[in-house]
């Protein structure tokens, strides 16, 4: 069994620690507080304005920094001059390729090793220069005084164009990042021979920015030789360790505090240039310094889910068995590899049964900013090819896309070495989801009315699995309870505003019978608690919740241990409830926790929990299958989304709102993947970002999402993946959603848009290929 | 080539922000939005896009909803601004606010004071809005978290509230429906 | 962050005309694009004259002939939920709900409406363009999937606004303020086409402001609407509009305009359109005839030959709508 090398994206590059291991837990019954819809624990602050994000810090002394940016998708920086800039009022540092900054080079991914001002700029949006001044307005006027001189090189905007001879070369190396990757198992060929229908259709993905409502941004303070850096990210431990790479510093002198961020999307999973370039404009002046970047540098520069092409051979016999599948799939990383075809080709590997199969990934380079991981990388694209090739099965071979789906719903994930899954509710998914949306019943009534007005009516599903969303170790946990029988819970895993700290504060009170908000929670700061890893990959849950479990099932014991002592019955008869030890077997036997002389006389017990790894030669897998409705206007191309059912199978609820949340959440995003989102290049002449600005890249509004979503929860009762049954849920929301929509205008027009986002643009044009409209 | 910004004369107006009178001092080419963050420490007002594409530099101006980054602070001059802070009764949340932290309307939070002030300003001109409405009314709000849903509910539950019904979420709201 | 200017709250029209002047001074009513456009640093501006005070100039009024006036001032809200504008000229109700946002509607005016700069991506981008005085029109060989397909010549931008189709379909009238006076300019005349002059958007002068649109009595039968499709339901511009009010005869029409936004650089004005559809009931078959003739002559670019189809269907699908 090999792992595939990119199912741990989100700590690609980080050294891991090893922890202790909890003992097992026994799987929770029936529980009274886990899986309830409650409010979120910072609900108040979050509302009320006072949440503090870090854009919204101001320190005594503190400067304004920032970034100047090269304006061109590829060029040679020769010359800075910043002499006008630093003379003018209130500036009080400007950084460059050509200043002495203790020579701070950036690692990127996969040891490319740059100077952290590359006067080679690969990509518009690369940082050339930065200042710092006393106000934001000053530090702005400053980088338009800098005087830069770009020797302009041909660019490659269109990686479908990178390996023609000839091509600008985007590094030395070439315009391919690494070796084209091969995964193969079975005989394609004999697969194709074996099938009754053979299809094949090739599918591509526009390039699509995660754009979090809150800018990317910092604060960095120098306090004598320790910085403190509080950031907007997903992982304060993947900044304090880049940052302190970078700098030559020793951890224990550098430290992120990430309490409030607006959102991440996987763009804030990893250091930004921008906040090692934070700290030393405040080393340099010995001032702090907030550096927050503007919209468009946010486009340019913070990642993005690249462009896909991919094609699709597929083969089926009249039964419905999946004979073959033969997949090639190529993206832009950008200026470097970042990941350009991460884990396009999953979906295809292990969604369904099948026992021949073909993948190659070709990762390419252009002149544009790098990738990075966006909520599913490559399974929504993944997903966009095969749920679609599904259907064109289905059809081709007249049998239900939900039944031949139900009929190649795996056990065991093939692309693993047929490793079983803890649990599997792919097929409940399919089933329950058809039942709620009442599938049979609307295609037969579409049938029936013939679809025959100007605005027609579809129906569409399409399922999708999650490589990662199981979680794992490391994870260390602190909880700690008072004489007064407060709790407190130390995690330093972040809240990227999926509620995190609400569903951890109901672990612990599950486990102490307290009440949720009587549970403090410390977290998110490397200054103050244990290493985690960031906040991404839909594991946050599944790696967290069962070490936040075993420290507060430490302390329950110790809690209880104490109280069998005092009320003199054995400890196996006790447990905590409301705020009280209770005897399971005479109900006369209790004690409130603040009459506990022992914890009174300790003042506090303090309890750890460590997350425990995986079970052996299992893969832990959520799964999904969405089901939506559309109307489309053949007239205008315009697709209205109607409604949205979701089936999800993501192991145990934890919180039914914060699930809900995720899920249509999800759905919304991949309802821009499909029908609205992309960023366009000016490829034919500049290379330049045409739609730079939020308005032109299009987010979905409320007008574009229907107010009529369900969630169905499917929950397996999933003993053996962790120690709380709970699976990802971030992600799978967002997989399958695209493929639905796009099966859904097939269904109403006959038309196969094979090219996201399906806009008026592309579905008027497919729609007048075929002569309607 | 960039002219030097003039640094002396500040412009002084006087505004009515949150019920209260004030005077403010603040550079002429000053927008609103950083009227607000940068000079009355009103931080709940967040920074989105500074173009007017996004919704979350939203406040009410004389009762209207407004992107602050489009409206210079010269022109608030004699005028009233509300923003997120001024919601809340001390500690007492606004209605809009109990609804939208109880039913999951603010995930990450940034677009939130943004959505609230055009809610309140919708439940102002309309106490009883349908769907249909409420999504006029808020679609010039950008969330990338919650999926929109979450709001409308939060949006009818306060209204009802508004309008003094003793109204609890529907079971449908906190678990789904089947 | 804005570039620094010195800025003006004019107390009254005659203030505001004598602060205007040097080519470098900007008239803000609601300052939404003008912000907007100062912040990408689109043009330059060392004065911004303010005419928020100036509320002679906001309000819809009836101007006793059975038409109305509109101050310059007064919000695209104001004229979305006006009763009057509503009952008298759905076209222009309709077409002032489907203006950019909610927020944006409560700052912009109607007169700030017809003079915005277009959104042409490289016009607000940083690329020297022929309409910002350069020598290329970047739209030509580049991205120019939002761009038109009728009225280009140098330039190919498509007028972003969805009121001024409304009010050129009514007839309506610009009023206009400068210091020698007013002047009146129809609707149909007020945009300038860059085949005439690159360089501006609409006949205004120097010093001149707009301060009332006057919309005629509607006449017997008249029956008005504007579609508009985008590729998001709001904070987007027209792909292709069409903002229709013609007077019926039964079910004939007997006379009326048909102007098409997202189509060109002005309010495109589609006579081919109506003379299809004058003296005719709009049957299916006319009305595909109708869809049609808007697409004559039309040259799409490279990226955006969707177009062509897309009016065809939305201009035959509003005129049966509109029969209805």
């Amino acid at each position: 069994m090999k792992e595939h090398p990119d199912a741990q994206y989100y700590i690609r590059g980080i050294e891991l620690p090893e922890t202790e291991v909890s003992t097992d837990l026994e799987p929770w019954g029936e529980t009274r507080v886990v899986g309830k819809p409650l409010p979120r624990v910072d609900g108040y602050e979050r509302v009320s304005g006072t949440a503090v994000y870090p854009a919204d810090l101001t320190l005594p002394g503190m400067l304004y920094g920032a970034i100047l940016r090269c304006p061109h998708p590829h060029a040679m920086v020769t010359a800075v001059d910043v002499r006008r800039a630093a003379a003018m009022p209130g500036v009080r540092a400007a950084l460059t390729a050509f200043t002495p900054l203790d020579r701070a080079t950036r690692p990127h991914a996969d040891m490319i090793r740059t100077q952290l001002f590359d006067p080679h700029c690969r990509f518009q949006g690369e940082a050339v220069a930065a200042v710092a001044a006393e106000t934001a307005y000053q530090a702005r006027d400053a980088l338009r005084a800098i005087q830069v001189q770009y020797e302009e090189r041909p660019f490659l905007a269109d990686e479908r164009k990178a390996l023609e001879p000839g091509a600008p070369q985007v590094r030395d190396s070439g315009n391919q990042a690494g070796e084209t990757q091969v995964y193969q198992r079975g005989d394609v060929a004999r697969g194709f021979a074996e099938a009754d229908v053979v299809l094949d259709q090739e599918y591509r993905n526009e390039c699509e920015i995660h754009t979090p409502m809150e800018l990317h941004g910092c604060v960095a303070r120098w306090d004598g030789d320790r910085l403190t850096l509080w950031e907007s990210t997903q992982g304060v431990y993947n900044v304090q360790m880049q940052v302190a790479a970078t700098l030559g510093m020793p951890f224990s002198l550098v430290r992120v505090v990430g309490h409030y961020m607006g959102g991440g999307f996987g763009s804030k999973l990893q250091t930004s240039k921008y906040s090692v370039v934070a700290a030393l404009l405040a080393k340099t002046t010995a001032r702090p310094v907030k550096l927050v970047l503007t919209r468009e540098e946010t486009l340019l520069a913070v990642g993005n889910r690249p462009a896909s092409n991919m094609r699709l051979k597929a083969g089926v016999k009249r039964d419905g068995t999946i004979t073959a599948m033969q997949f090639w799939g190529s993206g832009a990383s950008g200026s470097e590899p970042a990941g350009g075809v991460s884990l396009l080709d999953w979906p295809v590997r292990d969604t369904y049964t099948c026992a021949n199969v073909r993948t190659e990934l070709t990762d390419l380079l252009i002149n544009a900013g790098p990738a990075r991981p966006f909520r599913a990388p490559g399974h929504p694209q993944g997903a966009w090819a095969l749920e679609q090739m599904m259907d064109a099965l289905a059809e081709a071979i007249g049998m239900d896309p939900v039944a031949l789906r139900v009929r190649n719903v795996p056990t065991v994930s093939q692309a693993r070495g047929n490793v079983p899954y803890t649990s599997t509710g792919l097929r409940q998914c399919l089933e329950q989801g058809a039942a709620a949306f009442g599938w049979d019943a609307v295609r037969a009534e579409i049938a029936r009315q013939g679809n025959r007005g100007t605005v027609k009516r579809g129906v569409g599903v399409a399922a999708g699995l999650w490589v990662a969303g199981g979680g794992g170790p490391p994870s260390t946990a602190v909880v700690k309870i008072f004489a007064d029988g407060s709790v407190n819970l130390n995690m330093g895993a972040s809240d990227i505003g999926t509620g995190t700290k609400t569903v951890m504060a109901m672990v612990v009170a599950e486990e102490l019978g307290v009440a949720p908000d009587a549970v403090e929670i410390e977290h998110a700061d490397t200054g103050s608690t244990q290493f985690a890893t960031g906040s991404g990959g839909s594991k946050t849950v599944p790696t967290e919740s069962p070490a936040v479990r075993a420290a507060a099932v430490d302390v329950k014991r110790q809690l209880l241990e104490l109280a069998a002592e005092e009320l003199k019955v054995e400890v196996s008869t006790l447990t905590l409830r409301d705020g009280k030890v209770v005897s399971t077997q005479d109900p006369a036997v209790t004690r409130s926790l603040t009459e506990l002389q022992g914890l009174r006389r300790r003042r506090s017990l303090t309890g750890v929990g460590y997350r425990g790894p995986n079970p052996a030669n299992k893969a832990v897998t959520p799964f999904a299958a969405q089901f939506c409705e559309v109307e489309v206007d053949t007239a205008s191309g315009e697709v209205r989304v109607v409604r949205f059912v979701a089936a999800h199978d993501s192991g145990r609820v934890m919180n039914q709102l914060t699930y809900q949340n995720q899920v249509f959440g999800g759905i919304t995003m991949g309802i821009g993947f499909g029908l609205t989102e992309e960023r366009v290049l000016d490829v034919d002449q500049t290379g330049k970002m045409a739609n730079l600005n939020w308005h032109d890249y299009k987010l979905p509004t409320m007008l574009d999402v229907p107010a009529d979503m369900t969630c169905v929860p499917i929950d397996p009762k999933d003993t053996e993946c962790n120690a709380t049954g709970a699976k990802g849920i971030g992600e799978p929301a967002t997989i399958p959603t695209a493929a639905a929509i796009g099966n859904a205008i097939y269904h109403a027009t006959g038309v196969r848009v094979t090219h996201t986002p399906v806009d008026p643009l592309r579905l008027v044009a497919a729609l007048a290929e075929r002569g309607e409209g | 080539m960039p002219r030097p910004r003039p640094t002396a004369d500040p412009a002084v107006i006087t505004l009515e922000v949150n019920g209260e009178r004030c005077a403010v001092a603040f550079a002429p080419h000053k927008t609103l939005l950083e009227v607000l963050r940068e000079d009355l420490d009103l931080t709940g007002t967040k920074h989105g896009c500074e173009l007017g594409e996004c919704g979350t530099c939203t406040v009410l101006l004389d009762d209207a909803p407004v992107l602050s980054c489009l409206v210079l602070g010269l022109a608030c001059d004699g005028r009233r601004v509300r923003t997120v802070e001024g919601m809340a009764e001390g500690a007492r949340l606004h209605p809009l606010q109990e609804t939208f932290a109880d039913l999951g309307a603010a995930q990450c939070g940034y677009c939130t004071p943004g959505f609230l002030l055009t809610a309140q300003a919708l439940l102002d001109a309309n106490p009883r809005p349908t769907r249909d409405e409420i999504k006029a009314a808020l679609a010039g709000n950008l969330c990338r978290c919650t999926g929109y849903l979450k709001i409308y509910e939060a949006v009818e539950l306060a209204a009802a509230r508004l309008r003094g019904e003793d109204a609890e979420p529907a079971r449908e709201t906190l678990y789904g429906r089947r | 962050m804005l570039p620094p200017f010195s800025y003006v709250r004019a107390q009254s029209l005659d203030e505001a005309l004598a602060q205007l002047g040097a080519s470098d001074t900007r008239i803000s009513a609601g300052g939404s694009d003008l912000l907007g456009c100062l912040r990408d640093e689109v043009f330059t501006c060392s004065k911004v004259v303010s005419l928020s005070r100036l509320d002679a100039l906001r309000g819809i009024r009836d101007d006793g002939r059975g038409g109305v006036r509109i101050g310059a001032l007064t919000t695209i809200a104001a004229v979305a939920s006006d009763p009057v504008i509503n009952q008298r000229y759905p076209v222009l109700a309709q077409a002032a709900r489907a203006v950019a946002s909610p927020q944006l509607r409560h700052q912009g005016t109607l007169g700030g409406n017809l003079c915005q700069k277009p959104r042409c991506w490289y016009y607000r981008g940083e690329f020297h363009c022929s309409r910002k005085g350069g020598s290329t029109c970047y739209a030509l060989a580049g991205e120019n999937q939002f761009h038109c397909i009728l009225g280009g010549q140098g330039c190919y931008i498509v007028h972003p606004s969805d009121t001024a189709p409304a009010l050129v379909a009514l007839d309506a009238t610009v009023q206009i303020a400068g210091r020698g006076g007013t002047r009146r300019v129809p609707m149909a005349r007020f945009h300038v086409s860059p085949r005439d002059d690159i360089r501006r958007e609409t006949v205004l002068e120097a010093g001149e402001i707009v301060t009332a649109i006057d919309i005629p009595a509607a006449p017997r039968g008249l029956r008005s609407s504007y579609r508009k499709v985008r590729a998001r339901g709001a904070w987007d511009f027209a792909l292709a509009g069409v903002a229709l009010a013609l007077q019926f005869d039964g079910a004939t029409v007997r006379a009326g305009r048909v102007v098409l936004s997202g189509a060109a650089p002005i309010p495109w004005r589609s006579e081919a359109v109506e003379r299809v559809i004058i003296g005719q009931a709009l049957t299916p078959e006319v009305a595909a005839r109708a869809g049609d003739a808007a697409v004559e002559g039309a040259q799409p670019l490279k990226r955006n030959g969707y177009k062509v189809p897309l009016f065809r269907g939305v201009v035959r699908e509003a005129l049966l709508a509109l029969a209805q």
